[in-house]
């Protein structure tokens, strides 16, 4: 939209016009002390917990400590220009950020605010960062998918709508890999995608962005950034905000999916806001609320009945649930899933999936430890196709790595012992996947049947992948038909099984990988 | 400042129960203002943080100043502040005796801010507002603050009603 200057002075005339300068009433405090971005405020003696404070300059702070005398404020942005002796007001509101379909393709900070240069964000409808999760009547078990489009975690490790599912590795093990292929998945689904980057580089976020947006899925996506140069305070109060913005479309019957990259970020961030308010430390120094900042964020993340969506709506949306998926990741040292952070998100999570350095580094990409890895709620959501062949693939490689440490040793092996250990090579070689391709579930079918019933027994480990890429080919030329229908409906009937199975016969004579 | 009220209180409190008791709030109001303003004299503060001169000293060279002003129940109060070393809690003491004082006897203390001297009708008139908008007792203290342009600004306590000009300015200027 742009202005000329003489509508801008008509536009600033009719606001002075329209002003209705009412009588003013605050509580006021004045400043004690800053330190760290954390200021303390004698005073303000009606301070909410979580309130929004206004300092002079125009900056905000949020009320975390309120004690008998003063109240302990982290600084929301700058603090340098705070003095002693300030003058600090109430709001009388709760920290709020904009919500609604106008924030997809933008991205912004843990204000809210955008940071991405395309103007201001147009919506009116705001929301509490801090908001109680659903309640038990108004929650309905996770019956449908979400397709990640990753073979390794749609197979074995399925998540459904209203799961959280956390991702856990240590550092270059691809853990956002993951997210962003699931995200770029979702284009097309309608389910809405939140990003949310707590703590990282600038670099890796803009990597991230320009990613996404080539591949065309920026337009379901929300970024929300408190990179490693913003305070800690906006650091932890991001994936906060984050969530209401996901919470507003599952509020709304749609279906959401959001990734808080990462929470051991978001942990930093809060230990030392905490400390600096002087709250008692703990194991490992964090404060004693730091399972609560993670338990209550992810519990905010569920699937909501048909009854509620329409109570939350007014009635305005009938007959459709509303879910937000949470897709945490938490960042291990060495390999280590009992430091204190990662035991509590695994407790709270639905189920994880856990990334291997050592598996990363031997190729197998995404580096997907099959073992660990579960699902505690997917299963119920998988789509029948896949689970139903995927269940055979996480039998294999169960079976596969059992024998692999022992067939090191010993030199003769038994028929079927054998035939165990290659079937498990190749499937191990099936599971790995490029980045940012993910697959429908036609493509996966199709791979996972091969393996199935053993079309892949006689080829060469290496030549799997290939074998694999000339086959989705061939279906995707050939059997178009038959590739939208398992898509549509996602059942293995009969005649979709010997559909799949008399196209593969048909492109192993063609021997063309 | 945050510190000194939580040292402040329990003198401030242990004072005005005595002096509820004794049914002499008055004059310990008078004493302790007195006292406020004798402790924070820059001579005395010298004399009083100076490590050399013994305590005993220090409790006599206060007591001269302050003779026949105070009476005797708040000198006792003053001798033990100098024995513990608290002598610069005075001022606070007295805010917070002020306070426990006005929430007990129901009243508030309100200090109105205007931008231009008030004549009796109109300062009557704020302080009927106020005490409707408070529902309590306004007990109202006029400055005269010439920032405010114009209108006026009531403090009571931590509570700020602001209908200055200046205030109506500055809302203006967060609208546009």
């Amino acid at each position: 939209m742009q202005l000329n200057p003489s509508e801008i002075s008509d536009l600033i005339k009719k606001k002075i016009e329209n002003f209705d300068a009412n009588l003013e009433a605050h509580t006021e405090g004045t400043v004690v002390s800053v330190t760290d971005g954390i200021v303390r405020v004698h005073g303000l003696s009606e301070a909410m917990q979580g309130e929004m404070l206004e300092f002079p300059g125009g900056s905000y702070g949020m009320a975390l400590n309120l004690e008998r005398d003063s109240v302990g404020v982290v600084m929301l942005g700058a603090y340098q220009h705070i003095t002693e002796g300030d003058t600090v007001k109430c709001t009388g509101r709760i920290l709020e950020v904009p919500v609604g379909e106008a924030l997809l393709g933008r991205v912004v900070d843990a204000l809210g605010n955008p940071i991405d240069g395309k103007g201001s964000i147009d919506t009116d409808l705001k929301s509490p960062i801090e908001k109680i999760a659903p309640g038990v009547i108004a929650r309905q078990s996770v019956d449908q998918p979400v397709q990640i489009g990753l073979k390794a975690i749609d197979s074995m490790i399925p998540v459904g709508r209203g799961q959280r599912e956390l991702i856990i590795g240590d550092r270059q093990t691809g853990k956002t890999a993951i997210a962003i292929d699931a995200i770029i998945n979702q284009k097309g689904t309608g389910i809405k995608c939140i990003y949310v980057a707590i703590g990282q580089k600038r670099s890796s976020i803009a990597n991230v962005v320009r990613k996404l947006e080539e591949h065309g899925a920026m337009d379901h996506t929300i970024i929300v950034v408190a990179s490693a140069s913003e305070s800690a305070a906006l650091q932890f109060i991001a994936p906060y905000t984050g969530c209401s913005m996901g919470e507003y479309f599952r509020d709304n019957g749609q279906d959401a999916l959001i990734i808080y990259d990462d929470l051991t970020k978001q942990a930093w961030a809060y230990r030392q806001i905490s400390l600096l308010l002087r709250r008692p430390p703990g194991r490992e120094a964090y404060p004693g609320d730091v399972f609560y900042i993670h338990s209550r964020l992810l519990e905010r993340a569920a699937r909501i009945n048909a009854e509620e969506v329409e109570k939350l709506t007014n009635g305005k949306v009938k007959g459709k649930t509303g879910s937000l998926t949470a897709l945490p990741i938490i960042e291990t040292q060495g390999g280590d899933v009992s430091a204190f952070v990662p035991t509590n998100v695994i407790s709270i999570t639905d189920g994880q999936i856990f990334l291997e350095t050592g598996l990363f580094n031997s190729g197998i990409r995404p580096a997907v430890n099959a073992g660990l890895s579960v699902s505690r709620v997917g299963g119920a959501a998988q789509t029948k196709i896949i689970k139903k062949l995927g269940g055979g693939t996480r039998l294999d490689l169960a079976q596969y790595r059992e024998l692999a440490a022992f067939a090191q040793f010993a030199s003769d092996l038994d028929e079927s012992t054998r035939k165990q250990i290659e079937r498990g090579q190749r499937v191990t070689e099936l599971m790995k996947q490029n980045q940012y391709a993910p697959m429908s579930v036609a493509e996966m079918s199709v791979s996972l049947y091969a393996a199935n019933t053993g079309f892949l027994d006689n080829l060469e480990v290496k030549a799997v992948r290939d074998f694999e890429s000339a086959l989705l080919a061939f279906m995707k030329s050939e059997e178009p038909a038959l590739m939208a229908k398992v898509n549509e409906t996602g059942d293995f009937s009969d005649e979709i099984k010997n559909g799949i199975h008399s196209a593969i016969e048909r492109f192993i004579k063609t021997s063309s990988w | 400042m945050t510190e000194l009220a939580t040292l402040a209180r329990p003198y401030a409190e242990a004072a005005f129960k005595r002096a509820k008791q004794t049914e002499t709030a008055n004059a310990w109001s008078e004493s302790l203002l007195f006292l406020s303003v004798v402790a924070q004299d820059r001579d005395l503060i010298a004399i009083i943080s100076n490590p050399k001169i013994s305590k005993d000293r220090k409790i006599e060279v206060v007591m001269d100043i302050c003779q026949d002003q105070i009476q005797d129940e708040a000198k006792n109060l003053l001798k033990l502040l100098i024995e513990n070393g608290k002598l610069q809690l005075l001022p606070k003491i007295t805010v917070l005796y002020e306070q426990y004082k006005a929430e007990d006897e129901g009243y508030v203390n309100v200090d109105l801010y205007s931008a231009y001297p008030l004549n009796k009708a109109e300062q009557s008139n704020y302080v009927a507002k106020l005490e409707k908008k408070l529902n309590k007792k306004v007990n109202a203290t006029v400055l005269v603050d010439k920032s405010l342009i114009g209108g006026i600004l009531a403090k009571a306590g931590d509570k700020v009603i602001d209908g200055s000009i200046s205030g109506q300015l500055h809302q203006l200027a967060k609208r546009l």
